[in-house]
């Protein structure tokens, strides 16, 4: 779009905050994948699992994203539509559950 | 290719001349606006008749494309409706309509409408066309997908009308496509049909995709100097959230109708639980119909504001223009655009309370449904109070207003209605139901659609269109949809249900046939009304009186363009700058009874203006 | 990136920037480009549709009364006469991970307009994502050897097949898609598109390395939805 404003030089970031994040990420499916390779399982297992795939998820968004760096306006706008997958998310859970309590109910206990 | 493009040397001395003319004195001169922060946009120019009409990358022109477009699928689903209240009302004339078409024409009606219809009307209609020109941009932020869009939208009707003359014909499902029914032999279009449906559903919303990425970036990215979104008209918020809301609700229906049709095709059992077929076993087995419902709805409750919000957005302005008076509570007005949409995103199972979801919902989404009766009211009480002793001219335009205001309550109230779960059971699949749709998200919006076709038509073509006429086509079709949906409580409330293809002989349905009767007539007098309008634009673009700038004295910025109607580009070689709102109507001590969006400060010293 | 400078306004930081931001005039993200705010909206649309593909499985899962197949079994590799679980999928990670790194790097040479640089890592992107692609293909033609199906498997509960096809499927046209673009964007940039400028095949945008940031923003997308399905569909 712009022709004439961009001239300004765009600053970047240094090398080595790149070279972290990615060894960073490295490490942590390596953690992840470490969770099945001891099967570990139950809550643990569970917890883990979210804990790792939160941090990775956070890290690249925060930083290969440049979110990190970005103006609050913009994150605000990305975060917030995610309460709606959030209530849908533990809305759907409640229904399995129910789904499963019917079918075990009227196929296996037999009503 | 590049002498196409516009000239960058007049856009270098415009913004060189406007940082001159601002900087210097920035602490004491009223009319100050911040420079432009970004250059001038580059446009396509077309000169070829296909590249200015056809394939045109002007978001004015691909306006009027998708309204046309839309225009057209809506006259099919009316026709289709005719045919419905033909088999209702007069059976004995409908001898050539068997039960399977009669349930192809209800799911074509209902989708058609919904879909093909209003949202592109709305947001790929109205939102091309008013929102570069009310937030002073000179076109969509991207042209070319802009016009990719259409283009889809056109490949998606396409689709959608090939569905009547492939094997089996369309999908007799009904608009919601239930699993597993919808994709089981005995429902009609259960091979084909269906899988056009959904094929033309995933290309109409890769296809609005496009469009609307373009509406969110032009109204958020690409505003004018002084521009802020306090300053905007309530139309463009409303399309606005209604684009949001689009781009965050269409994923579900693609996800749903990518996963039914590899139900159709591959036969997975995404949404198929076992099923027993004359005693046989179906080769589906495990899935979970309800979780098709719940996408669906995830989808199908925003779709409702998606219609609603631009309606609301467009009859605010409509009033406040027409009564001279600002609009009551715009900031009031913005807040409730923005949170029924926010909370649009929690109701969605309130129309799954009979479907054997989990029990408790009812809870959660009841109170939710009725919470997002709150802003709805303020929005009804505001459009009242602006007209409160406003200097009311009853034109064409206003009288649709009212007659919104008017329906747009009737349907809201048969919602709380049917937002209680225990009211909701006996009613739901009744002709209440479909009243109160019929009433909030059809006619409701439908008279906006009226009124804004009557307000900018001037726009777009520079003549006014008949006030007669109009008058006339108002008054029809007010008191048509009257007769045809408020004797439809009645047959709900005695428990006609929707979606029957005959009611047979039980006494409380025989009942209704003579109410039946009328309503069919009704709807043939209410649908045919609609050809005055067509006549109308016809007329006027023969022999209609020229309207001249701004002929109904609005504040707004899509009147001010230097030429009207408005040419590629919209400004000339000068953007507009802003400085205040688009709602100074009747401003104490103004010389005219508006101050424009544009007028600086300095020449309405001694006028009372909003600080806005 | 670090605030751009803009005549006539203030950036202040933080939740006090935000608002002030949001109510001023033009534009609300300020100094980021057309193009990369459409990228940004355009990735919140389509993280709902894998939300959605998610909840259907989480829902398909949850609700099937017919046991669901071990992830770690089978999806497990026998390699030098072991088994070790999910090697493969394993691997995938490190390659996707790998090629998101590189596109970071090739953003910020980018922006210092090192054209080569940014190119090769652009091309190397591009490699990562066709060998994901290539084992994914692999692991698809494994699978089907062994019988699963999207409509059956041998392991279980029918749902595994549908969703893991559905899922990875989707996932995977995104991640072609990406490559496809990458080793378009690289070929513009070896060819200096971007320092001198060129207008787009389509549109009427002048080159701007800006344009690497959003094809970048979309490839750490696709890895972004990557770590919630390894989270999801194998280590659960």
């Amino acid at each position: 779009m712009d022709e004439t404003k961009k001239q300004e030089q765009t600053t970047t970031h240094k090398i080595g905050i790149y070279l972290w994040i990615w060894g960073l990420l490295f490490v942590l499916s390596f953690f992840s994948y470490m969770v099945d390779w001891y099967q570990f399982q139950g809550l643990l297992r569970w917890s883990l699992i979210l804990i790792f795939m939160f941090l990775k998820a956070g890290l690249i968004m925060a930083f290969f994203m440049h979110l990190f760096w970005e103006r609050y306006a913009l994150v605000n706008v990305l975060l917030w539509p995610m309460t709606a997958i959030a209530c849908f998310i533990f809305l759907m859970v409640a229904e399995f559950e129910y789904t499963v309590f019917t079918r075990i109910f009227y196929f296996v206990v037999g009503g | 290719m590049s002498e196409e493009f516009n000239d960058n040397k007049t856009i270098q001395a415009q913004s060189s001349e406007s940082i001159s003319g601002g900087g210097s004195g920035a602490a004491n001169d009223i009319d100050y606006v911040r420079p432009a922060e970004v250059g001038e946009q580059d446009l396509y120019h077309g000169h070829s008749f296909i590249s200015k009409w056809v394939f045109c990358q002007d978001a004015k022109v691909i306006g009027v494309q998708y309204f046309l477009l839309a225009t057209f699928t809506g006259i099919i689903g009316l026709i289709l409706s005719w045919l419905m209240r033909l088999q209702l009302g007069f059976p004995e004339l409908a001898g050539f309509m068997t039960a399977e078409h009669y349930y192809q024409f209800v799911t074509m009606h209902g989708m058609i409408m919904v879909v093909y219809f209003l949202t592109a009307l709305f947001l790929g209609g109205f939102g091309n066309f008013l929102i570069p020109l009310m937030v002073g941009a000179r076109d969509m932020v991207f042209p070319y997908l802009n016009m990719v869009s259409f283009w889809m939208f056109f490949i998606a009707v396409g689709v959608l009308l090939a569905s009547f003359f492939v094997p089996g014909g369309p999908t007799g499902s009904g608009w919601t496509l239930y699993p597993p029914q919808a994709i089981l032999e005995g429902t009609p279009g259960s091979g084909w049909g269906i899988m056009l449906m959904c094929i033309s559903l995933i290309l109409f919303v890769a296809g609005f995709t496009m469009g609307g990425l373009n509406y969110l970036i032009t109204v958020l990215q690409a505003r004018t100097r002084g521009m802020t979104l306090m300053r905007m008209p309530l139309t463009v918020w409303g399309i606005f959230t209604a684009t949001v809301l689009a781009m965050l609700a269409f994923p579900a229906l693609l996800v749903g109708a990518l996963m039914m049709s590899l139900d159709n095709l591959l036969g997975t059992s995404f949404f198929m639980p076992t099923i027993l077929k004359a005693g046989e076993v179906l080769e589906y087995g495990g899935g979970s119909p309800i979780l098709f419902q719940h996408l669906f709805w995830f989808f199908g409750h925003p779709e409702v504001y998606i219609v609603a919000l631009p309606a609301f957005g467009i009859v605010s302005d409509l009033i406040s223009v027409h009564s001279r008076k600002n609009i009551f509570g715009y900031r009031m007005m913005v807040w409730a655009i923005v949170g029924i949409g926010a909370l649009s995103f929690f109701v969605w199972a309130h129309h799954m309370y009979v479907s054997g979801m989990n029990p408790w919902f009812g809870f959660f989404f009841a109170t939710t449904t009725l919470i997002i009766a709150v802003p709805t009211a303020m929005k009804v009480y505001n459009w009242i109070l602006t007209l409160w002793r406003g200097n009311i001219r009853l034109n064409t335009v206003m009288l649709w207003c009212l007659g919104f205001i008017v329906t747009f309550v009737n349907g809201g109230i048969t919602g709380i209605f049917l937002g209680n779960v225990t009211v909701d059971v006996p009613l739901s699949d009744t002709y209440f139901v479909i009243a109160h749709f019929h009433m909030v998200m059809g006619i409701a919006p439908l008279m906006v659609i009226m009124g804004a076709v009557y307000h900018w038509f001037p726009l777009v073509a520079g003549r006014m269109l008949d006030e007669g006429l109009g008058k006339w086509h108002f008054w029809i079709t007010f008191l048509g949809a009257y007769s045809i949906y408020f004797p439809m409580h009645y047959l709900g409330f005695i428990g006609v249900p929707r979606r029957y293809f005959e009611m047979y002989d039980s006494p409380y349905m025989t009942s209704a046939v003579g109410m039946n009767e009328f309503i069919s007539i009704a709807a043939f007098i209410v649908g045919a009304a609609q050809f005055i309008l067509f006549y109308n634009i016809i007329k006027t673009l023969k022999v209609g009186k020229p309207s001249g700038h701004n002929p109904w004295k609005a504040c707004s910025l899509e009147w001010l363009t230097p030429s009207v109607p408005p040419e590629h580009g919209n400004w000339g070689d000068k953007l507009p700058i802003v400085h205040r709102w688009a709602y100074d109507y009747s401003v104490p001590g103004a010389k005219e009874d508006f101050i424009t969006q544009i007028t600086p400060p300095s020449e309405v010293a001694n006028t009372e203006v909003e600080k806005t | 990136m670090s605030d751009p400078k803009i005549e006539g306004y203030v950036f202040k930081p933080g939740f006090k920037g935000m608002a002030d931001d949001t109510g001023s005039d033009q534009t609300m993200f300020k100094g980021v480009h057309w193009g990369k705010a459409m990228m940004w909206i355009f990735l919140l649309s389509d993280t709902f549709i894998f939300s959605c593909f998610l909840i259907s499985y989480m829902k398909g899962r949850g609700s099937t009364i017919i046991d669901w197949p071990n992830p770690s079994e089978v999806f497990g590799l026998h390699v030098f006469g072991v088994d070790v679980p999910l090697l493969l999928i394993a691997i995938m990670t490190f390659v996707l991970i790998t090629s998101s790194g590189t596109m970071a790097l090739a953003v910020k040479y980018g922006y210092e307009k090192n054209r080569k640089m940014c190119g090769w890592l652009i091309l190397a992107t591009a490699i990562g994502g066709l060998t994901f692609v290539g084992m994914q293909a692999f692991e698809w033609s494994k699978l089907i050897h062994e019988g699963v199906r999207p409509w059956e498997n041998p392991f279980g509960a029918p749902q595994f097949g549908s969703f893991f096809f559905m899922i990875t499927g989707f996932h995977g046209t995104h991640v072609s898609i990406g490559v496809i673009f990458l080793f378009i964007y690289a070929y513009k940039t070896f060819k200096g598109h971007y320092d001198e400028g060129k207008r787009g095949w389509f549109t009427t945008m002048k080159g701007d390395y800006v344009e690497i940031e959003i094809l970048g923003l979309y490839w750490h997308f696709v890895d972004l939805v990557w770590v919630f399905i390894f989270a999801f569909f194998y280590l659960w």
